[in-house]
């Protein structure tokens, strides 16, 4: 499973919450990043050693692995090319690092590999499922795409076979399933469909479900609906009580944030012809396991189809 | 840098009106999600209001900027975006990294024949066609090219929205250390050789580590590899020189960065760490904005909602009875009560959250002698001329507004009037 999206849609945030719903219902998950920067465990309210690139299990689950390109390399050459240590070593080393760095597209397609290599031996590892949080892209599915641009590159030799390989595993509706998170924003929605469409469309990866991620709770209790108005027809202060008129603007901006949102989701579950997961926004950063189960339920729900209007 | 640049603010902060006036490239840089396109649209919208001949670029493909300025669709060259009333001049292009590096390929090649080579080339085709990671390539050189035109006093540009923030800077230093790297000349040498008497040939002489790379990439690949390399050969030399320059000009005075940051922790983390990394290499933002918090309306803010929560029976019983009286008997008086200062205690607690989260960034602006805005989250999105000059006004404020609690107060949508005039407005 594939969480994608833009930078800050809560893409690492969803990929741990998606552990966590796994684990309850008794999945043994691998949750993968490959940014920089390791955040899966600090999410999990994970006090001990990082999880690395060797990875790590959680108590209760799910296992942990901050997915490292250069590892995956080292590991992709000597195993599965045979090259021999020595060449390995000056493959990956030093020298190299700075034409590797310069390299467009190795990290994505060696970070897909390597998917494809723990999904191969997942019957051995004792995994039932692999969520990868994608790395933030602003390339649409520049990281998907990766395998494909490879093959085209490529004329003949293990790598393209390989390249080949992992995308028969990215197209593969069986075993890979695209899940694309969207904050309820004009563009991110509408990026959100593009992105939808071509996965669908000229990538064939597999798409069942958008994820709607930060959705405001309707601020109002039922029957309620015209709160902001009713406040800002009240005397303008009162002894004791925060000011009406400022109430107001405070619930008239809910309201409005709340309506412009539903728009966006209307037009990203039209567009699209998806059932939408909406996952609420939080009052506080998610942090620890109560945080994530918060996200984790809603996830668990079937996904409903979004009422037409 | 002109000696008529208008002088700093009294605190001696260089204000955004006195960085559009001085610089000649403005990047707006910080992590993912948080507006950077507004952000940049919206400093190119004030310079081009001051005066100046501002180009916003932006690199991001998915056109966001685009649905911010108005326009039904950008390219490549620049297009004026219609400012009313406006001193200078607004332009807008979004990057096309193909046809970037295709026009760089044709000044620097020698001749016709190397230049459809390369463009005919599987690799360079493949690079050049937004190939994750070569997008921050083509993005310095369309703003190297771009700040260098007379009719153009200022570039914004809003950078990648790449997995790492410092891509887009570290790619000149990346293409020099590639182009200066033993590990190039190592394959290049060999590879050139190969070109000129077949790879085939050049292969016998057996290189444990070439035949290595044979095995993974397949002997059609080096082929490729050494035909491009040797057709970029001539070329690399301009390359390099261009890759010095636009570093020169990243770090140098006439470029300024402002550092873009939304609400919540993750954001500002992040901020942080791109700060922390351009300190790294000697450099400093000159501007901190965090767009996007969640704020209280009115004079009294978080102090009152504080002030309110102590004493919540009193002030439900005050809201309770108002209703009352305004509304009747009929009217569910004392449930409105309790589900607006919910209401109200949810929104304190967000902004105070958000205030929070901003603090260190605020920190760091004032130690660094950077300016620091604060924009408020608007109802709707930033989408048109109007939304951005509410977000302009709140970035060139001579000084933030609303006793530091940002911008007009969480009621204004991003099309409102209002929101803009307050902002101008100090206390």
């Amino acid at each position: 499973m594939v969480v994608t999206g833009k930078g800050g849609a809560g893409k690492t945030t969803l990929a741990a919450a998606l552990g966590r719903a796994a684990a309850a219902r008794g999945l043994r998950a691998l949750v993968v990043e490959t940014g920089r920067d390791e955040h899966l465990p600090r999410l999990f309210g994970w006090q001990g050693q990082p999880a690395g690139h060797a990875g790590l299990e959680l108590p209760g689950g799910p296992r942990l692995m901050h997915l490292s390109p250069h590892e995956a390399l080292a590991e992709y050459l000597r195993f599965e090319l045979r090259v021999p240590l020595a060449a390995t070593r000056r493959l990956t080393g030093g020298p190299m690092r700075a034409l590797l760095a310069a390299a467009p597209g190795w990290r994505e397609l060696i970070t897909l590999g390597k998917l494809w290599h723990l999904e191969r031996q997942r019957g051995a590892a004792g995994l039932d499922l692999i969520i990868l949080d994608a790395p933030a892209t602003g390339h649409g599915l520049a990281f998907l795409d990766a395998p494909r641009a490879a093959t085209s590159a490529l004329r003949g030799g293990p790598l393209r076979r390989h390249a080949e390989w992992v995308e028969a595993l990215v197209c593969d509706a069986e075993r890979t399933l695209l899940l694309p998170v969207a904050l309820p924003e004009e563009t991110p929605v509408r990026e959100t469909e593009a992105l939808v469409r071509r996965a669908r469309g000229e990538l064939g990866i597999a798409v069942d479900r958008v994820v709607a991620n930060a959705v405001e709770a309707d601020p109002f209790p039922p029957g309620l609906a015209d709160l902001d108005e009713r406040l800002a027809a009240l005397p303008q202060s009162l002894s004791g009580a925060p000011s009406p008129r400022d109430m107001a603007r405070c619930a008239a901006h809910l309201r409005q944030r709340r309506a412009a949102q539903a728009e966006r989701l209307a037009a990203l579950a039209n567009a699209t012809a998806l059932p939408l997961l909406q996952l609420p926004r939080l009052p506080q950063a998610v942090r620890g396991p109560e945080g994530l189960d918060r996200l984790a339920a809603p996830l668990l729900a079937e996904p409903q189809p979004w009422p037409q209007a | 840098m002109t000696g008529a640049a208008t002088s700093a603010g009294a605190s001696g902060v260089e204000g955004a009106a006195e960085l559009v006036a001085r610089r000649r490239v403005v990047a707006c840089v910080g992590p993912g999600g948080v507006g950077k396109t507004t952000l940049a649209a919206a400093l190119a919208l004030g310079a081009a209001r001051r005066g100046r001949r501002a180009l916003v670029v932006t690199v991001d493909p998915a056109r966001r900027l685009a649905d911010a300025l108005g326009l039904p669709a950008l390219d490549d060259q620049p297009r004026r975006v219609p400012v009313s009333g406006a001193a200078g001049a607004l332009w807008a292009l979004m990057l096309d990294s193909r046809r970037t590096y295709d026009a760089l390929v044709a000044r620097l090649a020698p001749n016709a024949d190397t230049r459809a080579r390369i463009h005919a080339n599987p690799i360079y085709q493949r690079i050049s066609r937004a190939l994750a990671g070569s997008v921050e390539y083509a993005a310095m050189l369309k703003v190297f090219e771009l700040q260098s035109r007379a009719d153009l006093d200022l570039v914004v540009v809003d950078t990648p929205p790449s997995a790492h923030a410092l891509d887009f800077l570290d790619a000149p230093a990346r293409l020099l250390r590639l182009l200066d790297s033993p590990a190039l000349q190592w394959l290049v040498n060999p590879a050139l050789r190969a070109g000129r008497l077949g790879w085939r040939w050049f292969r016998r002489g057996g290189q444990q580590v070439l035949r290595a790379l044979e095995r993974v990439t397949g002997l059609a690949f080096l082929e490729d590899l050494s035909e491009f390399l040797l057709a970029f050969e001539g070329m690399s030399g301009g390359f390099r020189q261009r890759a010095r320059a636009v570093q020169q000009l990243l770090f140098g005075p006439d470029c300024a960065f402002v550092l873009a940051s939304g609400p919540g922790e993750l954001a500002a983390a992040q901020a942080r760490d791109f700060l922390a990394r351009l300190e790294e290499r000697g450099a400093h933002p000159q501007g901190v904005v965090l767009n996007r918090l969640r704020t209280l309306p009115g004079p009294g803010g978080l102090a009152e909602a504080a002030e309110g929560a102590k004493s919540a029976d009193a002030a439900r019983a005050a809201l309770r009875d108002a209703f009352a009286a305004r509304f009747g008997a009929e009217f569910p008086a004392d449930e409105a009560a309790a589900a607006s200062l919910r209401l109200w205690r949810n929104a304190a607690e967000a902004a105070a959250q958000d205030a929070a989260a901003a603090a260190p960034l605020l920190a760091d602006a004032e130690r660094l002698g950077a300016f620091a805005r604060r924009i408020p989250e608007f109802a709707a999105d930033v989408h048109d001329l109007a939304g951005l000059a509410i977000v302009e006004q709140h970035l060139f404020a001579d000084r933030e507004s609303q006793n530091r609690h940002a911008g007009g107060g969480a009621g204004n949508g991003a099309g409102g009037a209002s929101g803009g005039r307050e902002a101008g407005q100090p206390g």
